[in-house]
């Protein structure tokens, strides 16, 4: 029973820590298939949002984040992914610190991107290595249309 | 690359002059190394023919030979072709086995393999100066001295006006004629420094001394004269039983 | 020098027997009550008169060391390490070069054996480098072996060792001749089996050395040779230098394809990477030795490979496409056109089964026109009567003629071991050779008829000096080179030298079973497709030109686009982008021969197969999958999925063509030579029979892989501007 009303509390309360309305607990139902209810600890420059919930979920389970929909022009609305979360934010959900980026901010760094890159493995831009050895097989190039 | 060929060139120029502990006297001779380098006067280029006379004797000797194994026949061939240039340069030798219908490295093999052949150029005169171990004994080294003096080459150089070249070799066995030079064809035996002198005397004034023993022996007969043999022979039962 | 005229041979009878004792080339089998009986360590063995120490003790099942001794040359016996001990003899005999004698007691193992063995070897390992470890020879090395079996643990040399300048002898070979032993057994081979008297011994004593004395290339098809004859690693191969190692090459045994000869070979892989070829046994092929472009074209098969499918885009551009895309695409042309408007053309390096399923597939959709390349006369008895086109004498029958006839043809670049074959044969069985065609050199003696069509026609009739020897001879052999039946009167030229072969049958009263008429095939695939029912030559395409052209390794430039109309399909098949692939719509990569097993028929009609060495690479596949995809798309599915069942297809169709090692005996001579008769034979036009292969560089890039090898083109330079040209700084 009172889990009912916990549930109840999370789809609609603000108040508690729960997301709010029924869209914000629909959408976190298919892309997360779990809903949790804690405190807005921040949300980064593109739009990702930082929950805490110390006193409920277990270490480990107890920082997460809401992915935004729309991130360097990419629609991630359905298509999430662990790399959009920048490197501050990072450090924090990650508990490698407790302090978020919201209180402490990072150095500025020059190897850190103004922008966050997605990782681009899978992707048409990935990196795949080359052999340096010599070829086994030299193919043959055909010629040029027209050239002969 | 540079710096090995560096090297090996150097140390052939050396091997030529040195007299190597295993070298024998082909190789600190004329001889050389055992591959053929083209130079401007020994390249296959070079033309060589024998001349009517020659070609006459080559015909004489492939008579002596049954059809099919003129091949025999290359060593006088090449003998020929030596004594009508003085030396074998490497179109003589190409020459030798067009003549007798052989491959030319079957040729070349037997070139290189005598020491008697001269692949390289040598003088009018070619001086083979015996130092082998009795001869050595007989004092030849002061006949090699008095050669080198007198001609003012080491062993292994030919002469500015190529007229002699000086060789070491080992023995022509003419040992009971000790010390001895070979000057060509010709053995030179018994010498003193002052015979030697006198023959090189005589050859740049262009006479050929007459071979042979230089202490006036007439041949190898003991040079004390006979111990042996000095008295009349025996007549017959000499040192028979009485008895008998 | 090394072959007697006869009246020498007789006088040098005794000597002529100790020349090559393993093979007197088919002397007559001795009665038994002649044999020898000798013991080889107490165990009794007979053996016939004449037999050397060693090979009595071969037959009893005990090797002897050896180095200078190999059975096809002569013996030397120079290297001393086949010393045995024999009973009651004073001192050890060199088994390889002493005749056995009644009653033999040959000690094989004793003491004073073992340590005649061991001295030898010290006295060999005093001025051998102990280089082992960067020898290209470590692993298969006859010194190492023998050492390690033989000689002692421990030396006791410490002296300065010789050193040899090194000799630039071809792009080929590589010498180190600091290692070498002085066996001559290179020297020998040169003289004996190449006929190329370039090597020799110079020098004498401790300097004796192996070399050309002038600088020189050894300049022989078969100078590989020299580096599997050779015990040590003195001379080893250029190409292969440092990169694998005997045991961690994968061997395969397979047959080689650049010729028509079909030679034995070995291929080494490592990896996936076919690191050389080595030859393989075959008494009646080619012995123990390959040619030099069978040996060394192998860097081709990684050079200029199609290995993935292309097809020409908008702009008319090859560029890779998908297997899918490609197999639609041929599949729809085939079903888009009528079956007369499709035609076939195959190459001279395909594999029978590849043949075979084109033909299948093209007769499904109704069409007949599958050529070869290669031209063969199809008037007269043409491809009907096997005994028109095949070497039915055999390469090893040519041991047993004594008179061979040869016309316009150079055996010594089109098929160097057959030459081989000749130049043993005229070596130890007085075999008389003459020549109709262009004077070449073919390292022996020959009566040079002369080189116009006259000669030939003369011979024909009868009216030529020749045909007295002809008529005379016991066992004629008349071949004719494949190079001079691709001219427009090559029916004619055929024709008449079947009349040669067929008046020299009848005149000269051969025994029945004696082949006369042989053709010498140059490409590799040929006798395969005449068998399988392929036209010979592309004349009938050039007529009626087709609008889907399919090349199946076709790469002699016998077709061309200007042959073809605009808006017809070309398709290649093949595994080298060389002639065929730049005129083509579409191209599928196939396999080469190290990478398919394949059904292969060489000159004599002997049929055998390849094996898969490596993989084909990228996406290229087996030459007859290839096929069968494309006959299941155009909707006219092949009936075999697996390569027995193509071969069971095979057999059906012929089933010589299975029967692996195996030669069909041909016959109809007459036959052939009655058809042959109603070609018109005043059509032989007065140009000199001209083999194609005349000169030295014409040998070595005949094909596509020989074309791709950089080796090859290496030889060439070497032959065209001197060995120098192409020397590389060695690293040793």
């Amino acid at each position: 029973m009172a889990a009912i009303a916990n549930l109840v509390r999370r789809v609609f309360g603000r108040r508690g820590g729960g997301h709010g309305g029924i869209r914000s607990f629909v959408y976190p139902m298919f892309k997360e298939v779990e809903v949790k209810t804690g405190s807005l600890v921040g949300v980064d420059k593109y739009g990702n949002k930082y929950y805490e919930n110390k006193k409920r979920y277990f270490f480990g389970r107890h920082r997460w984040v809401v992915y935004t929909g729309e991130m360097n022009g990419k629609n991630t609305l359905w298509d999430v992914d662990a790399s959009m979360v920048p490197p501050d934010w990072h450090r924090w959900l990650h508990s490698i610190t407790d302090h978020p980026p919201t209180t402490h901010p990072l150095e500025s760094q020059k190897f850190l991107a103004e922008v966050h890159q997605f990782n681009v493995s899978a992707t048409p831009q990935q990196y795949v290595p080359y052999p340096t050895t010599r070829k086994k097989i030299h193919e043959w190039v055909p010629p040029k249309a027209g050239a002969q | 690359m540079f710096l090995s060929a560096a090297v090996r060139s150097a140390v052939s120029r050396t091997a030529r002059q040195v007299r190597g502990l295993h070298r024998s006297a082909a190789r600190s001779g004329a001889g050389g190394v055992f591959v053929h380098r083209d130079t401007p006067n020994n390249n296959p280029d070079t033309p060589f023919e024998f001349t009517e006379e020659n070609k006459k004797r080559i015909q004489t000797i492939l008579s002596m030979y049954p059809e099919g194994h003129k091949q025999a026949a290359t060593i006088p061939v090449l003998d020929l072709a030596q004594r009508q240039h003085g030396w074998l340069p490497i179109a003589a030798m190409n020459k030798v086995a067009e003549v007798l219908g052989v491959a030319p490295m079957r040729v070349y093999e037997v070139a290189t393999f005598y020491t008697m052949f001269q692949r390289q150029p040598v003088g009018k005169y070619f001086i083979q100066v015996c130092t082998t171990t009795p001869c050595m004994l007989c004092n030849s080294d002061s006949v090699l001295e008095a050669i080198q003096n007198k001609l003012g080459i080491k062993v292994g150089e030919s002469t500015a006006d190529n007229m002699f070249t000086l060789i070491e070799v080992e023995c022509l066995g003419a040992c009971v004629n000790a010390p001895m030079v070979q000057i060509n064809d010709n053995y030179y035996e018994d010498l003193t420094p002052k015979d030697i002198e006198d023959i090189i005397d005589e050859l740049k004034a262009g006479r050929v001394p007459p071979p042979g023993p230089r202490s006036g022996r007439f041949s190898c007969e003991p040079a004390g004269g006979l111990t042996s043999l000095t008295g009349p022979p025996t007549g017959p039962g000499f040192g028979v039983r009485p008895d008998l | 020098m090394l072959r007697l005229p006869s009246v020498g041979r007789a006088l040098a009878g005794a000597a002529k027997g100790g020349l090559a004792p393993a093979n007197p080339a088919r002397v007559p089998a001795r009665a038994a009550s002649n044999m020898v009986e000798v013991f080889v360590d107490g165990k009794p063995v007979e053996v016939e008169p004449g037999t050397t120490v060693l090979q009595a003790c071969e037959k009893a099942g005990i090797q002897i060391p050896r180095f200078c001794y190999h059975e096809r040359l002569s013996v030397a016996g120079n290297c001393r390490m086949c010393l045995v001990e024999i009973e009651k003899a004073p001192k050890p005999v060199a088994a390889c070069a002493m005749p056995v004698m009644k009653g033999w007691n040959i000690l094989t193992d004793s003491e004073k054996t073992r340590k005649a063995r061991e001295g030898v070897m010290e006295f060999l390992l005093a001025n051998h480098p102990l280089d082992c470890p960067i020898c290209d020879q470590g692993g298969e090395c006859d010194l190492q072996d023998q050492s390690m079996q033989f000689g002692s643990d421990r030396s006791r040399f410490t002296e300065g060792k010789r050193a040899v300048e090194d000799k630039n002898i071809g792009p080929l070979i590589k010498t180190i001749m600091t290692r070498c032993i002085q066996c001559t057994r290179c020297v020998r081979f040169a003289s004996e089996i190449a006929g190329v008297e370039d090597l020799g011994t110079t020098g004498r004593g401790n300097d004796l050395q192996i070399g050309t004395y002038v600088e020189k290339m050894f300049m022989s098809e078969l100078s590989g040779n020299v580096i599997d004859v050779c015990p040590v690693g003195a001379l080893t191969s250029k190409p292969y230098a440092f990169t694998a190692r005997p045991w961690e090459t994968r061997k395969t045994e397979s047959i080689d394809v650049l010729d028509a000869v079909g030679s034995n070979i070995v291929v080494s892989t490592r990896a996936g990477e076919v690191m050389r070829v080595i030859p393989r046994l075959h008494e009646d092929i080619n012995e123990e030795w390959i040619s030099d472009k069978t040996r060394f074209a192998y860097d081709g098969l990684k050079r200029q490979r199609l290995t993935q499918p292309m097809a020409k885009d908008a702009s008319g551009q090859l560029s890779p496409v998908t297997w899918e895309e490609t197999l639609t695409r041929v599949a729809g042309a085939l079903q888009g056109v009528q079956g007369s408007e499709v035609a076939a053309v195959a190459g001279g390096m395909v594999d029978a089964e590849a043949l075979v399923s084109l033909k299948d597939l093209l007769n499904r959709l109704n069409s007949e026109n599958l050529c070869t390349e290669e031209v063969f006369p199809m008037s007269g008895a043409g491809a009907d009567l096997r005994s028109n086109y095949l070497l039915n004498t055999r390469i090893a029958g040519i041991e047993e003629s004594d008179l061979l006839l040869l016309v316009g043809t150079n055996p010594r670049y089109e098929a160097p071991l057959f030459n081989a074959r000749i130049r043993k044969s005229w070596l130890h069985n007085e075999l008389r050779v003459a020549v109709v065609g262009h004077q070449v050199d073919l390292t022996y003696t020959y009566d040079h008829l002369g080189e116009e069509t006259s000669v030939l026609k003369e011979l024909a009739d009868g009216t030529h000096p020749f045909c007295q020897v002809l008529a005379a001879a016991k066992r004629p052999v008349v071949v004719v080179g494949s190079g001079v039946l691709q001219r427009e009167d090559g029916a004619a030229i055929l024709s008449s030298v079947s009349t040669v072969a067929q008046n020299a049958r009848t005149s000269s009263g051969v025994e029945d079973g004696w082949k006369v008429l042989n053709v010498l095939h140059r490409v590799a695939s040929q006798v395969a497709a005449l068998d399988l029912g392929y036209k010979a030559g592309v004349d009938t395409i050039r007529k009626n030109p087709p609008k889907v052209l399919f090349l199946l390794g076709a790469d002699a430039g016998c077709i061309t686009r200007a042959d073809l109309p605009k808006d017809c399909l070309v398709v290649y098949q093949g595994h080298h982008g060389d002639v065929g692939a730049p005129m083509a719509d579409i191209v599928l990569p196939g396999a080469a021969y190290t990478e398919k097993s394949g059904t292969y028929v060489n000159t004599e009609g002997r049929s055998q197969h390849t094996m898969v060495a490596v993989s084909p690479p990228g996406l290229a596949r087996e030459d007859w999958k290839i096929i069968r995809a494309v006959s299941e798309l155009a909707g006219v599915t092949l009936p075999y999925d697996t390569l027995d069942e193509v071969r069971a297809r095979l057999a059906e169709v012929s089933p010589n063509l299975v029967r692996y090692d195996d030669v069909e005996e041909a016959n109809y001579f007459k036959q052939a030579n009655e058809l042959a008769a109603t070609v018109n034979q005043n059509l032989i036009t007065t140009a000199p029979l001209v083999p194609p292969q005349v000169l030295a560089k014409d040998f070595y890039m005949t094909d596509s892989i020989s074309r791709a090898s950089q080796t090859m083109a290496k030889c060439v330079k070497a032959l065209t501007e001197g060995a120098a040209a192409v020397d590389e700084p060695s690293v040793c």
